[in-house]
């Protein structure tokens, strides 16, 4: 906290003490700059932290321009100003993250298309600009903005970009640091983890994009009235392309990085324009020399230092809430799930044919069966990652066929993968942090940092039981393999589900590790009092953890019961005979 | 035969490697002489793909090394070993099922070899029923055969075969087994990864079990019973 | 027949196919090495350039042609070995590179040919009789070599042992390399292809384009919808893909304007996204 204050304290007397240092042209060019720089901010958030691209952000910032400057021409003077000009900012913000939230339900999304989609839609966008005449004043624009009432010359204006400059800065810098910035970048890291650690991606990432579009909005409304003209080439893809140049080149991933680079390169832009005639071509260059080796940007070199100096982890001192109950919870009566008759198909192979499944009471079970035999895809099914083309999925006692991986989570479905899934560029903290958040945190807890020390039971005896989870300092990716595959079991373990989907928990372990794997599954399955199934090859696993085996075969279940009906089960051996002695 | 002669075709040592960062295998060695077949055994997800996919270039070594004939692979890509005479049946997808059955046979020669592939046409009728249907209307055995057939009726020295007996039909692994023979008789080398026990130790010269990404027994095919294998095996 | 009604026909049938043979190009490219080549639009506009220049220079229109696949083919060359190769495990930044080649595309021929439109004479004038519509000699012309262009590339695709070959490394990349196929060197002369086919279609627009710097980036939209809308996986996909977005462009842009039309394409391709996001066509 008392860092954040000297940095906003610094970041003020900065910008406080700029135009006396430059002169007032200087200042006022700088101005300019900043309302770019405060809509590249934007594209940091989006590119930098979320991980996808916007192509088309100038769309946001010509919106903003227009409405702006027509609520300028038709109300000057008045008040209404003080609704409508703010009304110019958020609208962006609001048509940013409606489109968010209609492109990212798809799965796919997050590259090409996105990209593609935000390029497509700030073309049209200029397309309208250029033939609405009686609205936009077509190719012309709108002429004769009048400017912000009360305020006259340069100095002025470049104290009204500079203050907003500073607010949004200091905004992104909170959120950054707060447990939404950690989300934000988990989503970047590994999509599918976020979602089933409880977070609706699709919502998260509109969020981002809608946040970057009141970004752009500002820069937009605040663009009218300090240039007193709006022409259809602020909505265009050249601005759009710029804005993203600027926030790679000034490093992306960096809080001031996309501000350093609109006010540098646009600025020697505005010197070098007419100068050196294949200034744009050398700008384009640079840009894909950045993209191809320097993906951090210049503030990538610097600001890591300075963070590294502000930033302590915070103390788990709080325990976390308790889980909210879902509704339609009955306790234990309901504790398992049921598959019935469930068919899935691939292409044109039958995966999952009539597979018939039921668990109804907590335990340790097994899920054996050949390559291909659809355990993996059964898990699928379950947590809606795989189509089902007929049949019904009911879990603790509910038709949850088809439901989300993010809903499931919620209500207490916990699924760890076969290679670990974590997001390997966050910090072991962070990792825990997205566990704990995930399913409890409410959007006031995300925007606050004293989310940051939550704690829980369950990771406290999982740090005694585990020594090396306690340096939670240390990145998720350094850790080895086996010890990145604890840490994914214990992130899951943490938002105590009741039930719990565990993929090959062992691939890729030595002896011991695997040993100390299996101790984990029991302590936890009888802690959380939970239904835990667990597809695994390793028949010492088997053997030792549990209560009731499953054998799938063709998509369908072959047999199941205890560890020595199986055994002695004839159709069992037939089918392992067929692959093996 | 080519090349020197002497040590052994094709031969690897401290063989370390996965994806990404993680390591699947480690420190795993081998190696297979001319006329002689070496089967790897072990449970499923120990490591044995992973093994084959780092032997034909397909995942980079984190350690070891490989070399064939007396000459190291490092680094060369599946196309330039499949050049020098290293022959793979991946495991899984082995082969391209938008092609027809002709096509993947001919993908690198211009025409039917009716010579090269009597034999294996009469051993296997199904594929010249098939010939002009894509590969991907066949059943998982029959992709089996078809890519065994692919593979043998090569002419590289060193065949490096992915279970190619999984889902296949029992009198055809017999059929498979029989063209091994001719193959090692013919003075090939074959490195074979396998779940059939019966069918691995019918062909072994030598053998290595794996567990957990290392091997945990190695040796001549003749030292080994069922039991002690099994026993590293399965249920 | 209603000599309009034919005219309208004739224009989905060149709009429709025109585009297919610049898809093509980028279609091939994305099947085999997983690269959205943003920049395949400033490769028409190079093409389109092509034959301004030869036409300023005197020389006969169909100069244009060798000079365009030359220059095209050699930047080709430059561009997979710079930058599409070493980033081959970086699909998302392939994207960002080639974003930025078309920009540094579009930037140096707008430093040598400024942003002014030109234009390009049609090598051939006049007009047919097509069922009663007069109908412009060389757009029928055009129409008629796009279709035969697809038709041969089809053909070719379907037959030449090159094209099994492509489609096998499609198909399974990793099988591809363990019987033989050399992938790198397939890759890199399928990429070079693709922009060679982006430049042949560029002459041939010249005469009926404003030739402009910023032309490439209608194509890469148009061609990334046709690809949303089709699908990756066949090239049914790819020319039914082309039929509707052609088609639709061309209609609506005739019975309303252009505006309408670029807006009914966009709001398809985003329908088409949303809720069938692998395209008519699935790749299996």
């Amino acid at each position: 906290m008392a860092s954040f204050l000297g940095h906003s304290a610094a970041l003020i007397a900065a910008l406080a003490v700029l135009p006396q240092l430059v002169g007032e042209f200087w200042a006022y060019t700088l101005a300019l700059y900043f309302l770019y720089a405060i809509a590249s901010l934007g594209i940091g958030l989006c590119w930098g932290q979320a991980g996808f691209l916007p192509l088309g952000q100038a769309m946001f910032f010509g919106l903003a321009a227009y409405l702006s400057g027509l609520s300028l021409i038709h109300f000057k003077d008045s008040w209404l100003l003080l609704l409508l000009l703010p009304g110019a900012a958020l609208a962006p913000g609001l048509l940013a993250y409606g489109i968010g939230l209609l492109v990212f339900r798809g799965r796919t999304l997050s590259g090409p298309f996105f990209a593609m989609i935000t390029l497509a839609l700030t073309l049209l966008a200029f397309q309208i600009a250029n033939s609405w005449n009686d609205v936009t004043g077509g190719f012309n624009g709108l002429k004769n903005i009048p400017g912000l009432p009360g305020l006259s010359d340069f100095t002025d204006l470049y104290y009204i970009s500079a203050v907003a400059l500073a607010v949004c800065l200091l905004g992104i810098a909170w959120l950054r640091r707060a447990p939404a910035g950690v989300v934000w970048r988990a989503v970047a890291q590994n999509e599918q983890r976020v979602r089933f650690c409880g977070f609706a991606l699709q919502n998260v990432k509109a969020a981002v994009f809608g946040l970057s579009g009141v970004l752009a909005g500002i820069g937009g409304a605040l663009y009218a009235p300090q240039q007193n003209l709006v022409t259809p080439q602020l909505c265009g893809f050249l601005l759009s392309a710029d804005l993203v140049i600027w926030a790679a080149v000034g490093g992306r991933a960096t809080l001031y990085g996309p501000v350093v680079g609109a006010v540098l390169i646009g600025i020697l832009t505005a010197d070098l324009r007419d100068e050196i005639s294949y200034w744009e071509v050398i700008l384009a260059a640079i840009f894909i020399i950045v993209v191809l080796y320097f993906r951090q940007g210049l503030m990538g070199f610097v600001e890591p230092r300075f963070e590294r100096l502000w930033r302590r982890r915070t103390e788990r001192t709080l325990d976390s809430p308790a889980r909210p109950e879902a509704s339609g919870d009955t306790g234990l009566a309901d504790a398992g799930f049921a598959l019935d008759d469930v068919r899935v198909r691939m292409g044109s192979v039958n995966i999952l044919e009539g597979l018939d499944l039921e668990i109804d009471r907590p335990g340790i079970y097994c899920l054996i069966g050949p390559n291909g035999a659809g355990k993996t895809s059964c898990f699928n099914a379950m947590t809606g990652e795989l189509p089902v083309r007929s049949g019904h999925i009911r879990i603790f006692g509910r038709a949850r066929t088809g439901t989300a991986a993010d809903l499931l989570s919620r209500i207490g479905v916990g699924r760890k993968f076969q290679a670990p899934s974590l997001f390997p560029d966050l910090t072991v903290a962070e990792n825990f942090n997205i566990g704990l958040w995930g399913g409890r945190a409410r959007l006031r807890d995300l925007v606050r940092m004293g989310s940051h020390g939550w704690s829980s039971a369950i990771l406290r005896e999982a740090q005694s039981r585990f020594p090396f989870l306690a340096e939670e300092d240390r990145r998720a990716g350094d850790l080895s393999h086996g010890q990145r595959q604890i840490l994914e079991l214990v992130m899951v373990l943490i938002a105590e589900p009741r039930l719990l989907l565990l993929d090959e928990p062992s691939a890729g372990l030595s002896q011991a590790e695997t040993q100390e794997v299996i101790e984990a599954i029991r302590w936890v399955g009888g802690r959380l009092n939970a239904c835990t199934v667990i597809v695994e090859h390793d028949m010492t696993f088997v053997r030792e953890l549990a209560d009731r085996i499953f054998v799938l075969h063709q998509g369908r279940l072959l047999a199941s019961g205890t560890v020595a009906e199986i055994q002695a089960d004839e159709r069992v051996r037939a089918v392992y005979v067929g692959a093996s002695a | 035969m080519t090349g020197n002669s002497g040590g052994p075709l094709f031969s690897f040592s401290g063989v370390t490697g996965g994806y990404g960062a993680t390591t699947v295998v480690r420190s795993v060695g081998g190696e297979v002489s001319a006329g002689e077949a070496c089967c790897v055994l072990g449970r499923n997800g120990v490591g044995k793909t992973t093994l084959m996919r780092l032997l034909t270039g397909h995942l980079p070594l984190q350690s070891g090394s490989v070399s064939f004939d007396g000459q190291p692979l490092d680094g060369l890509p599946p196309d330039r070993r499949h050049a020098l005479g290293l022959i793979y049946c991946p495991q899984e997808r082995p082969v391209f099922d938008n092609l027809s059955v002709r096509e993947n046979l001919t993908l690198m020669a211009p025409a039917i070899d009716e010579g090269r592939y009597a034999a294996f046409f009469a051993a296997f009728p199904i594929l010249e029923s098939r010939m002009t249907q894509s590969a991907g209307t066949l059943s998982g055995g029959e992709r089996k055969i078809l890519s065994f057939v692919r593979a043998v009726a090569e002419s590289g020295q060193l065949l490096l075969l992915d279970e190619p007996s999984e889902g296949v039909q029992q009198e055809n692994v017999e059929r498979m087994a029989g063209f091994l023979h001719e193959a090692k008789a013919a003075g090939r080398a074959l490195l074979i990864v396998e779940q059939n026990l019966a069918f691995a130790l019918g062909i072994a010269d030598r053998v290595i079990v794996m567990d957990h990404g290392e091997v945990v027994l190695a040796g001549a095919a003749a030292d080994m019973t069922e039991e002690t294998l099994a026993a590293h095996m399965h249920v | 027949m209603d000599p309009i009604l034919t005219t309208n026909i004739l224009n989905v049938v060149y709009e429709v196919s025109t585009l297919a043979v610049v898809v093509l190009g980028l279609a091939v490219v994305f099947g085999l090495l997983g690269v959205m080549n943003l920049a395949h639009g400033e490769f028409v506009m190079i093409g389109a350039y092509c034959a301004f220049f030869v036409q300023a220079q005197n020389l006969p229109f169909l100069a244009a042609v060798p000079l365009a696949l030359l220059v095209c083919a050699v930047l080709g060359l430059v561009v997979e070995r710079l930058l599409v190769r070493p980033l081959y495990a970086r699909p998302f930044d392939t994207l960002l590179a080639t974003w930025g080649l078309s920009m540094l595309l579009r930037e140096a021929v707008e430093a040598v040919y400024g942003r002014a439109f030109r234009s390009v004479a049609t090598p051939l004038t006049g007009s047919v009789d097509v069922f009663g519509a007069d109908y412009p000699s060389y757009r029928l012309l055009l129409t008629v070599v796009s279709i035969a262009l697809v038709a041969g590339l089809v053909w070719w695709f379907v037959r030449s042992a090159t094209g099994r070959r492509i489609r096998a490394v499609v198909n399974n990349p990793e099988l591809a390399g363990s019987v033989g196929i050399p992938v790198t060197g397939l890759a890199r002369n399928t990429f070079v292809f693709g922009c060679c086919l982006a430049a042949l279609a560029g002459v041939m627009l010249a005469p009926l384009l404003p030739v402009n710097p910023t032309l490439g980036l209608d194509f890469i939209l148009k061609s990334f919808f046709v690809l949303v809308v089709g699908g990756l996986g066949s090239l049914v996909g790819l020319i039914s893909g082309s039929g509707v977005i052609g088609g639709v462009e061309s209609v609506v842009s005739a019975f309303l304007d252009r505006t309408y039309g670029y807006t009914t394409v966009l709001i398809i391709a985003i329908l088409f996204l949303w809720l069938r996001p692998n395209g008519l066509f699935p790749r299996t």
